[in-house]
């Protein structure tokens, strides 16, 4: 077999210090590569540790007088990172939901007139009371918080 | 409500003027990072007295006058013809401020055009001097456009206080300049700088790869001198990107963030999916940039430059179709929403209606009317976003639900930072609810049953 | 003849080298490796399948240990595929990956195994190649099988529930498919558990040491010239160092194959469907994945022709045909001979290739 010179590096315009410089730019290269692959990874990965320590962060939130919602209406507040519902129902008791869909995680809404929390995203509807599924595709119930009336002001714990 | 609706099945009329924006942009950033390419190029060989290298760009200047002055031009006069008909309310307000600076563009343009086709004609013609001079003219004018086109684009996505609070008085054109040189007029020109410079390598590589394999000492050459050009790029690119990101609104950067934990349908998901094929397609094209253009100068192959120019068009198509998307509900900042309602009119138009003073008003169903109007705009029926796929089984109660969360716009509505308000009164909703229940519900399509991919 | 040129001495980079060097004799593989040449010629692009298929199949191992760390097999396989799809940071990008890089994969094995065949690159000495690429090609499917199920959405529920009934037919074996393969009268959680242990133990276990006797058989012979080539004189065959220059050009390769899988991904993910239940109707047109279309098709229009029993059996010998006579190539044709028996592989493996597109294409236009 004949030997073609097919190989073409013998090329003369790398100088030792250009060369240096390559390399340089090749391990920029090659790291800005690993970072496009490995950021989503490392996500992924960390995507438990990171709720838990958001949701570790809050363990209760107190809500003021002034934005307290009045007898059978709700008022949305944020619980840590995530969106949350504090319901007063028109029979005076108090309850307060997680406000993220559970199925694919779109805020939810209070409709008092239908007596249910419903998702508008994919139609899920939930108890107004105790967040169970009542339609639509959800798969989990909607997570409870405690809550506690002291006067003038309202606290959302977890429960 | 004005102009007739442009229904364009399974693709929308968005993808229509998506397909040519795209391809039209790889052409005209080329067409402009390409001639500072050939100016430069063209010293460099006088400068050496490589006639080598002037044969060569000769040849180049050939394919860059037929690509930039065939497929650039018309695609341009493409995109015209296509927003005119997708999003004649946006366009026109686009003109109405800005015809002067259109004037000016097309002086550039013209200017370019015809320069193009003189520098490639008078190769050997004229004497090496002025043959340079008339490369820097065609540079400079080529760039000219891209300035004046920049500030219009940046404006859609940042009018700028000062314009927006003269929005809807009748003086807006007073304030040209302000609206031209808006937030993000910098951030993006330097943008677009750094991707001229980069697909003006991108496409040289593809000329510089098809030199014969006897001439492997000058195709070496080329060929690495090609890839420097990729080089500003890699250095800047991230800082302009930040730069960039620091003046776009906080919806918009709302959105990137959106698609990171979920794929859900109706959720908007794309932009960061876009934003992520933009990065990984930039990171191979410098690695195939460093690993076979610069460091195997010689194995490297036509087909190994199509595939880059292939990686460079779906890192721009995929960076354009991100900054579209990041600009929603809005065609025009804060000012027109994508279905082309003026935010200051939808309070007058839930009072006295969105269909009465059209002008099909007799001859269509109201649900119709609305349908064309506010949904055909970014839906399909069955395709692109398709209102079928996204009502998802929902009975004619659930779609009049849906319905009020659009118009109403409470806090807890996931679309309002991507979707415009539904304007109309309570009878005209009443008449889309029904219509789009008759779409989904009594003219049932043929259901797909495969699990495959989703709509982008 | 030209090599490579080496980094300058006494960089840091080099240093490092230099005590790897002299411990593992690092020197010798470089040694090796710039020795090693490739073959140059018209039909050189087909090399590179084989090489395209393992990086898909390097990218199905990693993005399968991931999707390894949230899936958990059994009652909750639905649920946790529903968690990584929609509710897991970039979940759904991995999912995607794993499930578009599977299909990338089967179908560049396919052109790996046809444009083997049609280069004559199984003839001696590389008999042994074909029938563990063979094997491998198996494997792969038995891997798109098993992983189909995992999901437990719908379709993965209906597909799995045909595709057994398919073995479950044969007389004396459908007790035995109950048995060992199913896990009960129908598909369910327990069948989900083993399908999971075949997916990620069992059948890893069987491909990855096939994997490395493949490899070094392709190690040991190098690459088959195909025939024409190999007919021409030596002074016109051209050949390029195996390192840089086709490492590099096989590097750009997988870059592209990559590139394709994110593009893919991102644009158009998986979704999942519903949650499997046994009692709603079967979803219309089911179907199975295009890789066992042929099979399916074939199934179904020799079971129009020989109608009841004497069908399943007609069609599953003439599938089995078909994958002997291709195991047999070798034997058929074991040297460089052009006579009779070359012609008999080349059209028989031209006829099973047309046979299997356009079983595949009639399928998909039967749904």
């Amino acid at each position: 077999m004949s030997e073609a010179s097919t190989s073409g590096n013998a090329v003369p315009l790398e100088t030792p210090r250009r060369r240096d410089l390559l390399q340089a730019g090749m391990g920029a290269v090659a790291l800005a590569y690993l970072g496009a692959l490995g950021y989503p990874v490392y996500r992924y990965l960390a995507t438990p540790a990171v709720r838990s320590r958001l949701e570790g962060q809050i363990t209760s939130v107190a809500i003021a007088e002034k934005s307290l919602p009045a007898a059978g209406a709700a008022t949305m507040f944020l619980f840590g990172t995530r969106p949350a519902m504090l319901i007063h129902h028109a029979d005076g008791s108090w309850v307060a939901f997680d406000a993220v869909c559970t199925h694919l995680g779109c805020t939810v809404g209070f409709e008092p007139q239908n007596k249910r929390i419903f998702c508008p995203c994919h139609g899920g509807a939930y108890d107004m009371k105790t967040g169970d599924i009542l339609g639509g595709p959800p798969p989990r119930a909607l997570k409870a918080f405690k809550v506690e009336v002291s006067d003038g002001h309202v606290i959302v714990s977890r429960a | 409500m004005n102009y007739p609706t442009w229904d364009v099945p399974l693709i929308g009329s968005v993808w229509v003027v998506g397909a040519i924006a795209i391809f039209h942009v790889m052409i005209s950033h080329f067409a402009v990072g390409g001639g500072l390419y050939l100016a430069l190029a063209e010293r460099k060989a006088v400068r050496e007295q490589r006639t080598d290298w002037l044969e060569v760009i000769r040849k180049h200047s050939k394919f860059f006058l037929i690509l930039t002055g065939v497929f650039g031009a018309v695609s341009g006069v493409g995109i015209w013809f296509s927003i005119g008909l997708a999003s004649p309310e946006s366009t026109s307000a686009l003109i109405h401020n800005f015809v002067f600076g259109w004037a000016m563009e097309w002086c550039f343009f013209l200017v370019e055009i015809a320069t193009a086709g003189v520098y490639y004609y008078t190769w050997h013609r004229v004497d090496a001097r002025t043959h340079q001079r008339l490369g820097w003219i065609y540079a400079i004018s080529s760039y000219g456009t891209l300035v004046l086109i920049n500030g219009i684009l940046s404006f859609m996505l940042t009018p700028g206080d000062r314009w927006l609070a003269a929005a809807g008085t009748g003086t807006e054109p007073a304030y040209f300049w302000s609206a031209f040189f808006n937030p993000t007029f910098w951030p993006s020109l330097a943008l677009r700088t750094l991707v001229c410079c980069s697909l003006a390598g991108v496409w040289a590589l593809v000329t510089a790869s098809r030199l014969e394999e006897h001439l492997g000492e000058l195709k070496a050459e080329v060929i690495r001198w090609s890839v420097r050009w990729l080089i500003p790029s890699f250095f800047l690119m991230p800082l302009a990107v930040l730069w960039y990101w620091s003046e776009v609104p906080e919806n918009s950067r709302h959105l990137i963030q959106a698609g990171v934990s979920t794929i859900g349908s109706g959720l908007f998901t794309q932009v960061t999916r876009a934003t992520l094929v933009t990065a990984m397609t930039s990171a191979t094209i410098l690695a195939i940039a460093y690993f076979l253009a610069w460091r195997n100068p010689r194995d490297f192959h036509l087909g190994h430059a199509v595939a880059v120019v292939f990686l460079a068009l779906a890192a721009t198509g995929s960076t354009e179709h991100a900054r579209e998307m990041i600009r929603k509900p809005f065609t025009i900042g804060q000012y027109m929403y994508s279905d082309g309602v003026r935010r200051l009119q939808v309070a007058e138009l839930n009072r006295v209606g969105y269909t009465t003073a059209s002008p099909w008003n007799h001859s269509l169903d109201v649900g119709q009317l609305m349908f064309r109007g506010q949904c055909l705009n970014c839906h399909t029926l069955d395709g692109y976003r398709s209102i079928r796929r996204l009502l998802n089984g929902r009975d004619r109660k659930g779609i009049a639900n849906m319905l009020a969360i659009l118009h109403d716009q409470p806090k807890t509505s996931p679309y309002k930072n991507f979707m415009p308000p539904l304007a109309g009164t309570p009878a005209e909703m009443d008449a889309l609810a029904n219509y789009l229940n008759h779409l989904a519900n009594e003219q049932q399509a043929v259901a797909g049953v495969s699990r495959g991919a989703t709509h982008p | 003849m030209a090599t490579s040129s080496y980094p300058a001495p006494e960089s840091p980079l080099r240093s490092v080298y230099r005590w790897a060097d002299e411990r593992l004799g690092l020197a010798d593989l470089a040694a090796f490796a710039a020795h090693k040449r490739v073959p140059q010629h018209a039909h050189s692009f087909w090399y590179y399948w084989g090489g395209i298929s393992l990086l898909f199949f390097v990218v199905q191992l990693l993005t399968g240990i991931l999707l390894l760390v949230y899936y958990r097999p059994g009652k909750e396989a639905f649920e946790s595929v529903r968690q990584i799809t929609y509710d897991n940071d970039f979940g759904w990008l991995i999912r995607s990956a794993h499930s578009w890089s599977a299909n990338l994969m089967v179908f560049a094995l396919f052109v790996h195994l046809f444009s083997v065949l049609f280069m004559k690159a199984y003839r001696k000495p590389r008999e042994f190649g074909w029938w563990s690429g063979l094997g491998l090609l198996s494997l792969v499917m038995l891997f798109g099988f098993s992983g189909y199920l995992l999901p437990m959405d719908q379709l993965a529920y209906f597909a799995t529930k045909v595709g057994l009934q398919i073995p479950g037919m044969i007389p004396g074996i459908s007790g035995m498919v109950e048995d060992l393969v199913r896990g009960g009268p129908q598909v369910g959680e327990a069948t989900v558990q083993r399908f999971f242990a075949l997916h990620v133990v069992i059948l890893p276990l069987v491909f990855l040491p096939l994997l490395g006797f493949h490899l070094y058989l392709v190690q040991k012979h190098g690459n088959a010239v195909p025939p024409g080539e190999a007919r021409k004189p030596a002074a016109e065959r051209r050949t390029i160092p195996f390192f840089p220059n086709f490492l590099a050009q096989d590097l750009a390769m997988w870059l592209i194959a990559l590139n394709v899988v994110t593009i893919l991904a991102t644009l158009f993910p998986w979704d999942l469907g519903k949650m499997a239940d046994p009692l709603a109707p079967a979803p219309l047109g089911i179907h199975p994945e295009w890789y066992f279309m042929s099979q399916f098709q074939l199934l179904k229009v020799v079971g129009v022709i020989v109608p009841g029993f004497g069908g399943e059996i007609a069609g599953m010998g003439l599938f089995g045909a078909a994958t002997l006579f291709l195991a047999a190539i070798p034997l058929i044709d074991p040297d460089s001979r052009f006579g009779r028996r070359a012609k008999i592989a080349a059209w028989g493996g031209a006829l099973v290739m047309i046979g299997m597109i356009v079983l595949t294409v009639w399928g998909y236009a039967a749904l």
